[in-house]
């Protein structure tokens, strides 16, 4: 178990008349090597159960196990940056973070913090930008100066550079291009599959949820309405109609297709697989 | 960055907070003079009743309050130190070691102490209860005889409501950049001073870029919509002076008579 929440609740402006309870009483368990995705309408509380990953909030209530780490409500916690090196934190529009003078000084800026010679900090950016796909001819300029795109990719090399054990994406794709986008989550699942890292994806996409993700947690004014695997959900119509979710298109084409008796197996998550399937029944 | 009480306005609804802002702003004038006028305890007495009067209907609790006299603690410490120091009439109160302490020094420190403190109240009631836009569109009326000197009173307005609107989402971003930069390992309260220095730089650079950012945005969105500076321009909110309003500034005039008056018959 990579993370577990237990009874943890958030109260925002705590003891002032507007208090607001962004997280109610959660109970958790996030597994290890996965994917795990996170969505919920806007406001629902996925960023604040974020934040707590990195203990930039700590619980009003309750407590968060991650790795090996205890946080505790009301407790002072003296593990601050191994924790944040352990785990990594992709924040939504995280280009907006970047501000040395270099792309490789911005990247390698992280690794510094939490320890790392300049030599192997250095090495470490070089080898986190190669993996986000940033070309070479780019090391030297200013991070301010690159497409927005570009931008992300540097932002989330600069994470992948403090080699996290857990990576956390706040919406990694807002904002950007279709192709820029599917080329970021496509960088996670690799990353996933080889290193067996563990991932947990905050978003809105319901379509590369379903394509990615083994888990997903439903979460809606601040509580947990379904956590499990990802297939399972998006196969129930009721709980989907029940919290409003989108249905991927995938899912729509898969129960057209059983309309018109051709069964496709649940597992079946990519057109690829969908179209596979099909094939094997038509020749028959 | 949260803990700011200082004013902060308070989204709730109350009977202050339905007083126009224009009667809350002559309010507001006329009892910091009412403040500063006196010399009697009972006065200051009647003055403070009436702040917890209005406290008390504005929904405003204690404890805010308290937190919003906080800054002002090293202030007053000064004050009694220097007033120790310099005022030597009235009657030796108490000594530390040969150093003579007098009743008036302690008196006049007191005095200055607790007009402070109902000044701190009265303004907090006012920003605590007013929309910081409201108060822009109160003080626009009141500049508007210096229209007479062409003053830009309109685009003052405009530019100290733009600037009040985007002190929240300032905020908010000032907040962000500290926590993707937390997560990067940076301490914003501890290190040495090359790290503090580099810990501030990772704040400041993304922030400017940010706010210019949105600058240029923001500017684009306002010609988009027809902005023009100088130009008559209506309002959608009209600010109209109603009976609560008025019976707000006869409260604060009251008070204000009463204080003058206070200086020559107590």
């Amino acid at each position: 178990m990579a993370i577990r929440f237990k009874s943890l609740s958030y109260i925002y402006d705590k003891d002032m008349p507007y208090a607001h309870k962004a997280l109610d009483n959660i109970d958790l368990e996030i597994k290890e090597g996965i994917i795990t995705a996170i969505i919920g309408e806007t406001g629902s509380g996925k960023s604040t159960l974020v934040e707590h990953l990195n203990a930039l909030l700590l619980p009003s209530e309750g407590s968060l196990e991650i790795l090996d780490y205890n946080l505790v409500a009301n407790q002072k916690i003296k593990f601050l940056k191994p924790l944040r090196k352990d785990v990594g934190l992709v924040f939504q529009f995280s280009e907006y973070q970047l501000f040395e003078e270099t792309v490789i000084k911005d990247v390698a800026f992280g690794p510094l913090n939490f320890g790392f010679s300049l030599e192997e900090a250095i090495a470490r950016a070089k080898e986190a930008l190669k993996l986000v796909k940033i070309d070479e001819s780019l090391f030297e300029t200013s991070p301010l100066e690159l497409s927005g795109g570009q931008k992300r990719r540097v932002a989330i090399a600069g994470i992948l550079a403090c080699d996290p054990k857990i990576i956390v994406l706040d919406e990694p794709t807002a904002g950007l291009d279709p192709k820029g986008a599917k080329e970021i989550i496509n960088l996670f699942v690799s990353l996933n599959r080889q290193s067996h890292k563990t991932i947990i994806i905050v978003s809105h996409d319901n379509e590369m949820v379903y394509n990615c993700c083994e888990e997903t947690v439903v979460l809606s004014h601040g509580q947990i309405k379904y956590h499990g695997p990802t297939l399972d959900l998006f196969a129930d119509e009721k709980i989907l109609k029940e919290y409003d979710l989108l249905e991927p298109q995938i899912v729509t084409f898969k129960n057209l297709l059983a309309k018109k008796g051709i069964k496709v197996s649940k597992q079946a998550r990519t057109i690829e697989m969908i179209a596979k399937e099909v094939a094997g029944q038509v020749k028959r | 960055m949260n803990n700011l009480v200082f004013g902060k306005y308070i989204p709730i609804d109350s009977l202050i907070h339905r007083i126009d802002p224009r009667a809350k702003l002559i309010g507001l004038f006329l009892m910091i003079a009412a403040v500063f006028i006196p010399k009697s305890w009972i006065v200051f007495g009647v003055i403070a009743l009436f702040i917890a009067i209005g406290l008390i209907l504005a929904k405003i609790g204690i404890k805010m309050i308290v937190q919003s006299f906080k800054p002002m603690i090293m202030m007053m410490i000064f004050l009694l130190v220097i007033n120790s120091l310099t005022i030597k009439t009235g009657e030796v109160l108490f000594t530390i070691g040969t150093f003579e302490i007098y009743s008036d020094a302690i008196f006049n420190t007191l005095f200055v102490i607790v007009r402070l403190l109902l000044m701190i109240s009265i303004t907090t009631l006012l920003t605590a209860t007013t929309k910081p836009l409201d108060l822009t569109m109160g003080i626009e009326w009141m500049l508007k005889p210096l229209q007479i000197l062409h003053f830009p009173t309109h685009e003052v307005a405009m530019m100290v409501s733009i600037a009040l609107r985007f002190i929240p989402t300032i905020i908010e971003e000032t907040i962000r950049i500290m926590n993707a930069q937390k997560s990067r390992g940076v301490d914003f309260e501890n290190g040495k001073l090359g790290e503090k220095i580099t810990a501030i730089l990772a704040l400041i650079v993304p922030l400017f870029s940010v706010a210019f950012e949105r600058a240029y945005e923001l500017a684009d969105a306002m010609e988009a919509r027809g902005y023009v500076p100088g130009a008559e321009r209506t309002r959608y909110h009209v600010l109209k002076f109603e009976f609560l309003d008025f019976l707000f500034i006869i409260i604060c005039a009251a008070i204000l008579a009463f204080s003058i008056a206070s200086r020559f018959y107590l």
